[in-house]
């Protein structure tokens, strides 16, 4: 499973542990879009969903992009995640050019490097509150899965509720468990599509707690979808989306 | 937490390592170990492990439980009918293979048979100054291999089975031949130079039946006192009998190998050959058994395939998760055929044991006398029903698997974004492939394969059509009806796709049920119309000329019901055209038993009862070298209307032409020729007559002065045979019932995986509609008339459907007369709303019954 073009690239060294990007002052960009657009086909001509935008998160930063119900956000988090291509644009995520690979590869590309969370949590029903957050560690093939999997569980305070399945657990602890299951790979990206979209303020404001409290020690980078200015407001950068259009990006 | 930190701290050591500005444009290169074959397929398992309470894969397992249940089964009692009938066969050969030879044959291939060896040949047996011509049979101590000989101490009684080997110094005779001789059980009988006591009568025998008229008494003898006879000379007529009986698969490699060491003197008959009347039966038994082995499998096929849907389109959001977390297609391709796999070969294990359990205890049940001798089921059933589980399986759900494997990722972010299509020429081929598989494995035979593949496709075609059109009927009527009713017929057009897709299944499902039941209601009744009451049960052979008067006027006044008087002169078929038959013929028809063996030839003017002319003109009257030819033998010897053909009589050479091609029930019990003259031709040769008789059960007592006042005629049982057929008929017909229960099953599977199928989008309606106000009791009677009205119509269009097939294949397939079944208009209606109204309630109760607060949360 080597990259196609991992001959530009330096090669590993040591052990396989990977290396970490935005330390000691090196920037690396995780992800940049350049006149990125995205049209759909309707009834009535192709509809702009997404028109040029330009955008670079380096590694470690949090950015929010927000902007009205239909403004594009999840369109442009599926896009930069490698989910779904564009009409027009390019994207470069973790130094790939998505528009080279073709969708297995921007899966293997995916795999334990990018961590989700969404609105619905997206927990499976079968599984338990654990197996859930080892599902991603054994499509890794990681060696200490179930290891890694106790901890990230007891890291979202849930340890007590390892057996459980989904649907015996709140909104808010669904939610955490995905938080749990997005960072248990150890990944160089999270992205999160309205994590509190489906949760009281309260609870609400208690995920946003812990999402940036995982992100701060992992150094992770976030990239996170919200119309809650709450939330916008924890993150280092901000992009506004209007009617497609990104209109700015404010530091916090 | 240690181990993340850890991790961290080499991961920011590595980094320090590297040279600066080496990677500026380009990101550090990370990727874990890729995710091995292994792991992809333990992930699998466990998914599978984890979802077995969910309850998804039960509807599938279920299907395919009942699938390869049915069909193994059907498979295993089918197996085993056909071996209790071979039997019956081999019962009247008196083994499963005999070779005639008219010399003794020294080296076989090998084998690990049973075998007996008997002697035949022409003696003269003599008591006083009586003395009539006998056929003796010298036999081992092993004779009969199969069937039964029985001895009965006086004329027409039953007797009792026993060896056919009689005490030394004994013989054990023919009635007739007692009667011809004037002689009685204990008596002395001289055959060649020695003297032999009447030890018994021979009452019945295997390969009695055979059609061997004309033949003079039986003698059994032991076969270690031939010599004794003297008889024997160098040149005398004898003819060696080998007889073999033992395991089907054993007997039928023997064969196979025995054949090719054969000379054109010898002859190989199996056990199917048994007796020609019992063919018929046999063949209609075997291809029952064969379509409805096919169906069972076929409509299991049709549910699987309908939850491998359900199952699939339940698992879009698992397989986006999966496709977002980093699995390539490989690996959910790997993932899900792993799940299936292992289900696979769950349900069909599980299904042969239900099988083999179920046979067991049926087997017992309808052949009681054969299941105890009947061997264990051998690995090859299990392995075809095992296989052909798998195939139907992977036939059913290879396209519901393919179009998960592509969802696209996205849908973790828009949940109402479906999997891309697969290629429809895919799926069909994938499909299609298997079931013509299974079909050609299960029908073996191609016009079965041909008619059924077509019907079928026909079928699906005429089913879409017809549900379309159903439904708008329903939407005339909808919109006269109100209240639940109208909701009712409401949801079964509002889901247009859904209706039509269940009401072609159940249709389907009620459609080869009432085949099968009609295919079998019409087999019986036709058997029995083969088979009148009053069927002749006794043959009168050697009728001499000056005797027809006489032995009309005798059964006459005994109001005996007796066949025409037919005049018989044995000939061998010679020549066609001039050229010697055997050269008219490809390689492999040339040792046809046709050829072989003497005809029995007659002359007649009036067509016989049961005959039909199917090419040419009767002769009549008219007195010219002109014949009238069975339609089976000018089929095998490619006669046709118009050749010449010669045949040789005693030292006479005859020709004539074919002026017509009948055909003939051979099932009839009546007197049945090949080849019948025109008068005027044979009238000059020495002939005897035969003809048929009905003796009633309480005038068996005209029996016994019958042959005493006409010694020469033989006098032919024909009961036990009638019986035997009887007995064959009647395990078929228990059989046939049996399955037609399990194919009854797997209707019903069909119908319960199409109505789960729909339950979720079905719960989804009530649970909103609940919580508009729509009071649960509104819900049920909506629910229950459309179920109704569902079954009603595929009730209607299964008939009509079941009908048009019954015309079609009844006629090719099972030679059974066209007719029209009315109450099957009524049964099949009720039936078709009953059951899909029970078990569609029995499915969807629950959704009017679950508090519309916990179903929103469940949807969400």
């Amino acid at each position: 499973m080597t990259p196609p073009d991992s001959a530009q690239f330096p090669p590993r060294q040591g052990d396989s542990d990977p290396l970490r990007a935005g330390i000691r002052g090196e920037s690396y960009a995780a992800v940049v879009a350049r006149g990125l657009s995205q049209r759909v086909p309707t009834a009535d001509g192709s509809l702009a969903i997404l028109s040029e935008v330009e955008l670079a998160v380096q590694a470690g930063e949090t950015l929010a992009i927000t902007g009205a119900s239909g403004s594009g956000k999840s369109t442009l988090l599926g896009l930069l995640a490698g989910l779904d291509q564009p009409s027009a644009g390019e994207i470069v995520l973790l130094g790939e050019r998505l528009g080279e690979l073709d969708e297995d590869a921007r899966a293997r590309l995916r795999a334990g490097r990018i961590g989700f969370v969404f609105q619905s949590f997206q927990l499976l029903p079968a599984l338990s509150a654990l197996e859930n957050i080892l599902l991603p560690l054994e499509l890794t093939g990681r060696a200490d899965a179930r290891e890694r999997a106790a901890h990230w569980l007891d890291r979202v305070g849930l340890a007590a509720r390892a057996g459980h399945t989904p649907r015996q657990l709140s909104g808010g602890e669904q939610q955490r468990v995905a938080i749990a299951r997005a960072f248990a790979t150890d990944p160089e990206i999270v992205f999160a599509d309205e994590p509190t979209g489906n949760l009281d303020a309260d609870t609400g404001a208690r995920i946003i707690e812990l999402l940036f409290e995982l992100n701060a020690s992992a150094g992770t980078t976030l990239i996170l979808v919200t119309h809650d200015d709450a939330l916008a407001g924890r993150c280092q950068r901000r992009l506004h989306l209007v009617a497609g259009r990104a209109h700015e990006a404010v530091p916090a | 937490m240690s181990i993340l930190r850890k991790g961290r701290g080499a991961a920011a050591g590595l980094r320090q390592d590297r040279p600066k500005g080496e990677c500026q444009a380009a990101y550090p290169l990370r990727a874990h170990p890729p995710a091995h074959l292994s792991r992809v397929l333990r992930l699998g398992l466990w998914l599978l492990r984890r979802e077995r309470s969910s309850g998804e894969w039960r509807v599938l397992l279920l299907a395919l439980l009942i699938g390869v249940g049915s069909v193994s089964t059907t498979g295993f009692l089918g197996d085993r009918i056909k071996r209790a009938m071979s039997e019956q066969g081999a019962g009247f050969l008196g083994a499963d293979l005999v070779v005639t030879s008219p010399r003794p044959i020294e080296s076989w291939p090998a084998h690990a048979l049973r075998t007996s060896r008997a002697l035949e040949f022409a003696s003269m047996a003599s008591r006083g100054d009586a003395f009539q011509l006998a056929t003796v049979r010298a036999v081992d101590a092993a004779y009969p291999l199969r069937g039964v000989v029985r001895i009965a101490e006086r004329p027409f009684e039953p007797g009792s089975p026993r060896p056919a080997q009689p005490p030394p110094g004994s013989v054990y005779v023919d009635q007739e031949l007692l009667a011809l001789l004037d002689a009685g059980v204990g008596d002395a009988v001289q055959i060649g130079e020695a003297q032999f006591a009447i030890a018994g009568v021979v009452a019945e025998e295997p390969g009695q039946l055979g059609g061997v008229f004309g033949l003079a008494p039986r003698v059994f003898l032991r076969a270690d006192e031939v010599e004794k006879t003297r008889v024997l000379q160098p040149g005398s007529r004898l003819t060696y009998l080998y007889q073999f009986a033992g395991e089907p698969e054993e007997t039928s490699a023997f064969a196979a190998a025995l054949k090719p060491v054969l000379d054109n003197t010898q002859r190989l008959v199996g056990s199917r050959e048994g007796v020609e009347t019992l063919r018929g039966a046999f063949a209609n038994a075997d291809r029952y058994l064969q379509l409805t082995a096919l169906i069972s499998l076929l409509l299991s096929v049709a549910a699987i395939a309908i939850a491998a849907h359900r199952h699939a389109l339940r698992h879009y959001d698992q397989a986006a998760l999966l496709r977002c977390l980093g699995a390539t297609t490989t690996q959910l391709r790997m993932l899900y055929a792993v799940q299936l796999l292992t289900l696979g070969l769950l349900g069909s294990f599980a299904g042969v044991a239900i099988g083999a359990l179920m046979q067991q205890a049926l087997a017992g049940l309808i052949l009681p006398d054969a299941a105890t001798r009947l061997p264990a089921l051998g690995p090859a059933p299990v392995g075809a029903a095992v296989a052909s589980g798998l195939l139907a399986l992977a036939g059913a759900s290879l396209p519901a698997l393919l179009r998960l494997v592509r969802v696209p990722p996205l849908r973790v972010l828009r949940r109402d974004l479906p999997p891309l299509p697969v290629g429809a020429s895919l799926s069909a081929a994938v499909t299609g492939s298997a079931l013509l598989g299974l079909v050609a494995w299960y029908a073996g035979d191609a016009t079965l394969v041909a008619v059924f593949v077509g019907a079928l496709a026909a079928l699906a075609g005429v089913l879409a059509l017809l549900a379309r059109l159903a439904l708008l009927v329903g939407g005339a009527v909808q919109r006269m009806a109100h209240g639940p009713l109208r909701f009712g017929l409401a949801q079964l057009l509002r889901h247009r796709f859904d209706s039509t897709l269940q009401l072609g299944a159940f249709t389907l499902a009620l459609f080869l049920v009432a085949l099968l039941a009609l295919v079998r209601s019409d087999l019986v009744a036709g058997w029995r119309e083969q088979l009148p009451p009053d069927a002749p049960n006794y043959f009168l052979v050697n009728i001499a000329p000056h005797q027809q008067e006489a032995v009309a006027a005798y059964l006459a006044q005994h109001r005996l019901q007796a066949s025409a008087l037919y005049p018989m002169v044995r000939g061998r078929l010679v020549s066609k055209n001039g050229t010697p038959i055997a050269e008219t013929l490809p390689e492999a028809s040339r040792d046809s038993n046709t050829l072989r063996r003497e005809l029995n030839l007659t002359w007649t003017t009036a067509l016989p009862a049961n005959n039909v002319v199917l090419a040419g003109q009767w002769h009549g009257e008219r007195r010219a070298a002109e014949i009238s030819v069975e339609s089976g033998m000018a089929e095998r010897l490619g006669l046709a209307v118009g050749d010449e053909l010669g045949f040789q009589v005693g030292d006479q050479t005859l020709a004539a032409r074919i002026t017509s091609v009948r055909s003939v029930k051979w099932d009839s019990m009546q007197p049945n020729f090949f080849v019948i003259f025109a008068p005027g031709q044979l009238d000059a040769l020495p002939a005897s007559s035969i003809a048929s008789v009905h003796v009633p059960p309480d005038a068996t007592g005209v029996l016994p002065g019958f042959v005493k006042t006409f010694p020469g005629i033989t006098l032919l049982a024909l009961d036990k045979l009638i019986a035997n057929i009887e007995a064959v008929f009647a395990q078929i017909i228990g059989a046939i019932q049996l399955l037609l229960g399990f194919l009854l099953a797997a209707g019903m599977a069909v119908v319960v995986a199409t109505l789960l199928a729909s339950l979720d989008a079905r719960r989804q309606e009530a649970v909103l509609l609940r919580t508009l106000g729509a009071q649960r009791a509104y819900l049920a009677r909506g629910l229950w008339s459309e179920f109704l009205a569902l079954g009603l119509l595929a009730g209607l269009l299964a008939s009509a459907c079941a009908e048009i097939a019954m015309a079609l294949i009844g006629d090719r397939l099972f030679e059974l007369p066209v007719r029209p079944h009315p109450w099957l208009w009524l049964v099949l209606p009720a039936a078709g709303a009953l059951l899909v109204g029970m078990s569609g309630w029995l499915t969807t109760r629950h959704i009017t019954r679950v508090p519309p607060m916990q179903s929103l949360r469940e949807l969400a």
